[in-house]
């Protein structure tokens, strides 16, 4: 049975425990176990890194650290927290300096950065880790006939030097591609649209401006409307928040009338796996997502 | 506390930037907003010098997606750059107050969303372990030594 430290960040426990609950489920019914360990805020990219780096770079460590003592990976389900823990533990690895630093940062607390972990977005701990042969073991009401676009997020893959570096290829780019071949596995039609790869526009909404973060996500939503999709699949909260959350404030302000529904991936495994509806966090959305619901 | 931006950031790595906007054109904050675009802040970086961008509030549009570094030709680690710019912003006093709750909050509890008792309640009814406070002291010790408090004035 494979172990992770489990990552759980601010957002999910807070804003949206019932994808927890649905990762704990899927992650059971997978014979993963997963270790809570007491991680403060990764600390986010979005506001830390940008008001002190060092601060960012040595809370960090610390989070690493806790998941070195315990002798365990750590597995992340957000975007912020994966971009934060995989470049500081890469940075670390890599740049003495920094690593003094912050050793002599954290000798205080008694915790010293060593390097001996691997940190893993759920992405990849369901596509490389467990694999889609065992994923479609577990499929009991595949998601057959459902159009639905994936948006992985800026903060998974990019950059990609730091993100992806055993997977670039020759002209050092990188796409990603395990969330559309999880859900191809689940029997979905993962479809391509135009922009897939532009961001949600969620830190600028966050840190500033709702109106014009909003105005990016419209752009997504439009072409993946082009494109016949009819729901929207994400691997992190604040990319979630932004097209539930944002697509309501949307619709007051043009009235396109999108309505698509957003679902975290650990509810879609869910649904697909036949695990009980109530632990799935189906409560937590904005947009309906009874159009989807009732195909399955 | 930093005194330039060129201590975070290679200045002669901008020297590379030829101007081409693909990063402008590849970034979704100057798709929806005209006055922002990290080839105007390289720019104004090279010929106007960090003054002329430290105080400059527009620099906060970004969205940290590194879309720039991914498109860059010359390979300029511009979100770098940009993480510099926005560091010693940050130390003069130009930081969003939504990041400064943020940062605030992590301060103070470890956390940078509150855990009220609504929160708690509704984790226990999906019987999930609480979130019990996390060991602050460490925390702010680990703070106090990197300096946190000298660089942005806190609340």
């Amino acid at each position: 049975m494979m172990r992770f430290a489990f990552f759980l960040g601010c957002v999910i426990p807070v804003k949206y425990p019932g994808f927890e609950k649905a990762t704990r489920e899927v992650m059971q019914a997978l014979d993963i176990e997963l270790v809570d360990l007491p991680f403060s805020c990764c600390p986010a990219p979005t506001n830390m890194k940008l008001a002190h780096y060092d601060s960012w770079l040595a809370l960090a460590a610390r989070n690493l650290c806790l998941a070195e003592e315990a002798g365990l990976p750590i597995l992340a389900m957000c975007n912020g927290c994966i971009n934060t823990l995989k470049e500081v533990n890469l940075i670390l690895k890599q740049d003495v300096q920094r690593r003094q630093m912050v050793n002599e940062v954290l000798e205080g607390s008694g915790h010293q950065f060593k390097g001996t972990i691997e940190v893993k977005h759920l992405l990849d701990v369901l596509y490389k880790d467990i694999g889609l042969d065992r994923i479609a073991e577990k499929v009991r009401h595949p998601l057959t006939g459902i159009r639905i676009g994936c948006h992985y997020g800026c903060h998974l893959y990019r950059p990609p030097r730091l993100m992806y570096p055993d997977d670039l290829s020759e002209a050092s780019s990188y796409v990603p591609v395990s969330m559309d071949l999880i859900l191809s596995t689940l029997g979905a039609t993962p479809t391509q649209y135009s922009r897939k790869f532009l961001c949600c526009g969620s830190a600028l909404g966050t840190n500033i401006d709702a109106q014009p973060a909003n105005e990016i996500t419209r752009e997504k939503l439009t072409q993946m409307k082009k494109h016949r999709i009819e729901a929207v699949a994400v691997a992190c909260p604040s990319c979630f928040s932004q097209f539930d959350r944002g697509q309501m404030m949307l619709e007051r302000k043009h009235h396109d009338g999108f309505g698509l529904p957003t679902l975290f991936i650990s509810q879609l495994l869910g649904l697909a796996f036949g695990l009980d509806r109530a632990n799935l966090g189906l409560g937590d959305h904005r947009i309906s997502l009874n159009p989807i619901l009732e195909r399955i | 506390m930093i005194k330039s931006i060129w201590e975070l950031f290679n200045k002669e790595d901008l020297f590379e930037c030829y101007q081409c906007a693909r990063c402008t054109g590849s970034c979704p904050a100057a798709m929806v907003l005209n006055a922002y675009g990290p080839r105007e802040v390289l720019l104004r970086c090279l010929n106007l010098g960090q003054e002329a961008v430290v105080g400059d509030e527009r620099i906060w549009y970004c969205t940290t997606c590194n879309v720039c570094e991914d498109r860059c030709p010359q390979e300029i680690n511009i979100p770098e750059l940009l993480t510099a710019i926005f560091n010693l912003a940050a130390q003069r006093g130009n930081l969003p107050e939504k990041i400064k709750f943020g940062v605030d909050m992590i301060a103070k509890t470890g956390r940078s969303l509150i855990v009220n008792d609504k929160v708690l309640k509704e984790r226990q009814k999906l019987t999930l372990p609480a979130l019990d406070p996390l060991n602050i002291d460490e925390i702010e010790g680990i703070l106090k030594k990197t300096g946190l408090n000298e660089m942005i004035e806190l609340s």
